[in-house]
């Protein structure tokens, strides 16, 4: 089955094919970091195929915590629990914050309040 | 305090979840908006975040990210909306996260092009190790699409190139010979980008 001389257009289309997702966004966004200047294509290819396998990771990660409940819906709280709860991603949690009552969260705050009134 | 127009009523403000804050919480609005998340980055004075200078949200495109979820969870999993938002967030947030770590070594490297080595290194340092190994296949893989793509043998792809593509990058372009209608063969230079979505760049000189 496998050719001496494989036709160089299957190869190409097939890496075209390893990746699903646009390599000049995701060079924009690597540009928007500061003190980036210049950017080699293995750098950029490795960081576009990191990226879909962070995707899996992290929707697959969040989908199992999800397990126990019924809907069999990955939302947004699985996400900020998966977040919170596995080392790789906490760099995530500014961004995934939990989201709480209004009261919860002014409860928290008196609570809080009175603690620092302490020191 | 200040005077944050701070209403109890839940449902006025549409906020759901029974959690508990831990370090970090946000009050969704009613309209469903998460920018809030951005607004309260800022008000934390919370060093080493980088997002806290993030001149635009650019993200990757919703479809592509959805997609890429869809095919990782279970055939009979289903992804919430707001998900789908949260890791394109998510994602745009690893994308500078791996970025600047890699910035970073080059620069103490006294290096001005970040390659594959420093985005390698970059990963494995912030816990992203088990990425290693495929990542390398793939290149590899690549590289050798790459290179039977130019159809030179030998041709390094893997050579630091700036990453704006003149035309100087591309040392062995493709010959193509084209006969014209009145019969006569002309050589034709092409450069192209075969990996790209920028448009193809073409020169054609006449020998």
């Amino acid at each position: 089955m496998s050719h001496n001389t494989p036709d160089k257009d299957n190869q190409t289309s097939e890496a075209k094919k390893t990746i699903s997702l646009p390599i000049s966004r995701v060079r924009l966004i690597m540009k928007s970091s500061p003190d980036v200047s210049s950017i080699n294509q293995d750098a950029l290819f490795l960081t576009t195929k990191a990226t879909e396998l962070f995707v899996q990771h992290l929707a697959l990660t969040s989908f199992n915590k999800s397990s126990g409940r019924e809907t069999n819906t990955l939302d947004y709280s699985d996400l900020a629990k998966t977040a919170e709860t596995t080392e790789t991603f906490h760099f995530l949690t500014d961004i995934l914050p939990k989201k709480i009552l209004a009261r919860d969260y002014l409860k928290t705050l008196e609570q809080m309040q009175d603690e620092e009134a302490d020191f | 305090m200040d005077g944050d127009s701070a209403t109890t009523d839940a449902s006025q403000l549409g906020i759901t979840g029974e959690y508990m804050a831990s370090s970090h919480y946000v009050l969704q609005s009613q309209d469903g908006e998460e920018d809030d998340g951005e607004e309260s980055l800022n008000d934390h004075e919370d060093g080493g975040a980088k997002e806290n200078y993030r001149e635009q949200d650019i993200y990757l495109p919703i479809a592509n990210v959805a997609r890429i979820m869809k095919n990782a969870v279970p055939q009979t999993g289903k992804i919430a909306k707001d998900a789908k938002e949260c890791v394109q967030e998510c994602v745009s947030e690893f994308i500078s996260f791996i970025t600047s770590e890699a910035s970073e070594r080059c620069h103490q490297e006294k290096r001005k092009t970040i390659n594959g080595e420093d985005i390698l290194f970059a990963m494995s340092t912030l816990g992203f190790d088990m990425y290693v190994d495929p990542l390398k296949l793939y290149l590899q893989k690549f590289r050798e699409a790459m290179k039977g793509e130019k159809g030179m043998p030998g041709v390094s792809v893997g050579e630091s190139l700036s990453e704006d593509l003149t035309d100087d990058s591309f040392s062995n372009p493709l010959q193509a010979g084209i006969i014209t209608a009145d019969g006569q063969q002309q050589n034709v230079m092409v450069y192209t980008t075969s990996y790209q979505q920028i448009p193809t760049v073409q020169q054609i000189q006449f020998s």
